[in-house]
């Protein structure tokens, strides 16, 4: 065997740990399944939804119309496409325990911390550029959509009270205060609960474990605590993802689906990314001591 | 070189290491031999600091593992063969881990050679039989060409081919002034393979010497004898202090020498058919010595099934 040349820098560590794991994401198959699937399911519904709201709303309900959002409208792919990364979260690290590949990981890099933040720089970075993307090109052909179905552009913000007497859904232009946010909020969200979902994979180590859990905290919760008092569910609700989710992609703080006023935007990126750094926080105190 | 110290591993109630010492000297072929369920796969990922002891200390050229800069290129390791994602080539699993140690792209194309995998570099490892993902593991144990390799089990799933140059290969890089750590339950593959023995038995351990030496202070010696006059010559041995053993092969004799059991025939005028030392191979040294310390032993009289 030839020798190895001496490594530059001064040891394995943070940097050479991301390359590698940028190595593994773009080496299987499902980083590829679950792009195709975000860009079908963002697109999809930046033509769907704006189409059916622009068409139908004349028959609107004044409720309905205080519920819409010009920038939310664009982006339920995006808020839908969550389930798909989160799964692709997931599957970042879940599969190294059950594998037990992750015993190779870290005889490679022993030091947990770097290979924690590794995962978390690389699927985060990578996740926010695709999903920054998808959620500008879900805005612009979204927007497009509701112009060819009926809706009217408008200049600056309308009040609700401006909104609901609009005889046209109203189209907003990007540069209008507010948009540009709202846009950037959705690839942002998406990229939160890609962490987010590291961290329960993380802890849970267990692929079905995490994405049921997953599931339920975003989608049957919300609903469960409906059978709560009224004052106590329209306190929590809105700071479930999904609904901080909402926020962040809202340019109106609207009500949400199940009651309860929507946070601004950025106290709920602020609390989304709060509940990221404690779910990854336990992750890592958990990872550390385990063995592995 | 490695030095294991008072190693101690608890799963709850249960001890799976028990306070483990030994040393594995480099430039030779080390085994590492215990039944299955002896504590080695444990030991060895102690060694790798990827369980944390309960108490005691391990450490690889003086060092402790976390404190390795470039581990990849100290240590080699296979660990579990099947331990690796499903859905990646052979060829991109080990370039991931060639980055970690920033080792070279080249690197892994040279140990795809050496456990000639080059031909199915491109294949998912999912799709690997056993024999080539044992393959795998021991090239990516040899990709930073570290000083210190530990295998475990590495001849698991390989054909007499792959076993055969399994062998040569541990001892070709032990020639090199590597320091070699292989585990097995196969006590025959430890004796062809192997210079230096650590022996394990429900985590403790047994012996830590040479193949040479355990077996010589191990085994009874025992001779096999036959006579025309066999009761009376076996009275006669009983008699000098031997033990002796009738089997259906025939008489064993311990605890005296040849040439001692020759001098008591001829003293008593008995002829002797056959006069044979007996050595005992390391599986009947092992399989004396953890009799006692398996942690699942048939209480069916083995002789009784198949």
């Amino acid at each position: 065997m030839s020798p190895l040349t001496a490594p530059k820098g001064r040891r394995a560590g943070l940097r050479q740990q991301i390359a590698s794991e940028f190595t593994k994401m773009r080496s299987v198959r499902s980083t590829w399944v679950v792009l195709g699937t975000m860009i079908v399911i963002s697109l999809g519904f930046a033509v769907l939804f704006p189409a059916i709201i622009a068409n139908g709303w004349h028959d609107r309900s004044a409720a309905e119309r205080v519920n819409f959002d010009p920038v939310s409208v664009t982006q339920f792919g995006i808020i839908f496409g969550q389930l798909v990364i989160a799964v692709f979260a997931v599957l970042f690290i879940t599969p190294e325990f059950s594998s037990g590949s992750i015993r190779g990981t870290l005889a490679a890099l022993p030091r947990r911390r770097n290979v924690l933040a590794a995962k978390a720089i690389v699927l985060g970075g990578a996740t926010l550029v695709v999903t920054e993307i998808l959620s500008f090109a879900s805005f612009f052909l979204g927007r497009a959509i509701l112009l060819a179905f009926g809706g009217q552009a408008v200049t600056g913000q309308l009040t609700l009270a401006e909104q609901i007497k609009a005889t046209h859904a109203p189209v907003y232009a990007i540069t209008t205060s507010g948009v540009a946010q709202a846009i950037f909020g959705g690839g942002l969200y998406l990229t939160l609960i890609a962490l987010f979902a590291l961290g329960m994979g993380f802890i849970l180590r267990s692929t079905p474990g995490s994405i049921a859990l997953f599931v339920a905290l975003l989608l049957i919760i919300p609903g469960v605590l409906q059978a709560l008092p009224r004052s106590i569910s329209n306190a929590i609700q809105p700071k479930m993802p999904s609904n901080l989710g909402a926020a962040m992609t809202s340019v109106h703080q609207r009500t949400t689906d199940f009651g309860g006023q929507l946070l601004a935007p950025w106290p709920a990126a602020a609390l989304m990314a709060a509940y990221c750094v404690v779910l990854l926080g336990l992750g890592l105190w958990l990872f550390s001591r385990r063995d592995a | 070189m490695i030095e294991a110290r008072h190693l101690t591993k608890n799963y709850g109630s249960n001890r799976a290491v028990d306070d483990l010492s030994f040393d594995v000297q480099s430039g030779v072929v080390t085994g590492f031999l215990g039944p299955n369920g002896s504590g080695k796969s444990t030991t060895l990922r102690m060694i790798l600091g990827l369980d944390h002891p309960s108490s005691g200390t391990v450490l690889i050229d003086g060092a402790n593992y976390h404190d390795l800069r470039w581990p990849l290129r100290e240590v080699g390791a296979l660990i579990e063969a099947k331990a690796v994602h499903p859905g990646r080539s052979a060829r991109m699993h080990l370039w991931a881990l060639a980055q970690t140690n920033s080792i070279p792209k080249d690197r892994v194309e040279e140990v795809l050679e050496i456990v000639g995998l080059s031909g199915v570099a491109k294949r998912k490892v999912g799709k690997f039989s056993l024999g080539m993902s044992q393959r795998l593991g021991i090239a990516t144990a040899l990709l930073g060409d570290p000083g210190v390799l530990l295998f475990d089990e590495p001849i698991n799933g390989l054909d007499p081919e792959g076993i055969l140059w399994v062998r040569n290969l541990l001892k070709s890089l032990a020639d090199e002034g590597r320091t070699i750590f292989f585990s097995s339950h196969l006590m025959s593959e430890m004796s062809q393979t192997a210079t230096n023995l650590v022996v394990i038995g429900r985590g403790r351990l047994i012996a830590d010497t040479s193949v040479e030496d355990f077996i010589a202070s191990n085994a009874e010696q025992t001779v096999r004898i036959d006579a025309v006059r066999l009761e009376e010559l076996i009275t006669a041995l009983k008699q000098a202090g031997a033990t002796v053993r009738t089997t259906d092969e025939g008489v064993d004799v311990a605890g005296l020498e040849p040439v001692q059991i020759g001098e008591i025939a001829l003293a008593g005028g008995i002829a002797l058919r056959e006069l044979t030392p007996q050595t005992a191979s390391l599986e009947e040294v092992f399989m004396e010595l953890t009799s006692e310390s398996s942690e699942y032993t048939s209480t069916q009289d083995a002789e009784g099934g198949a």
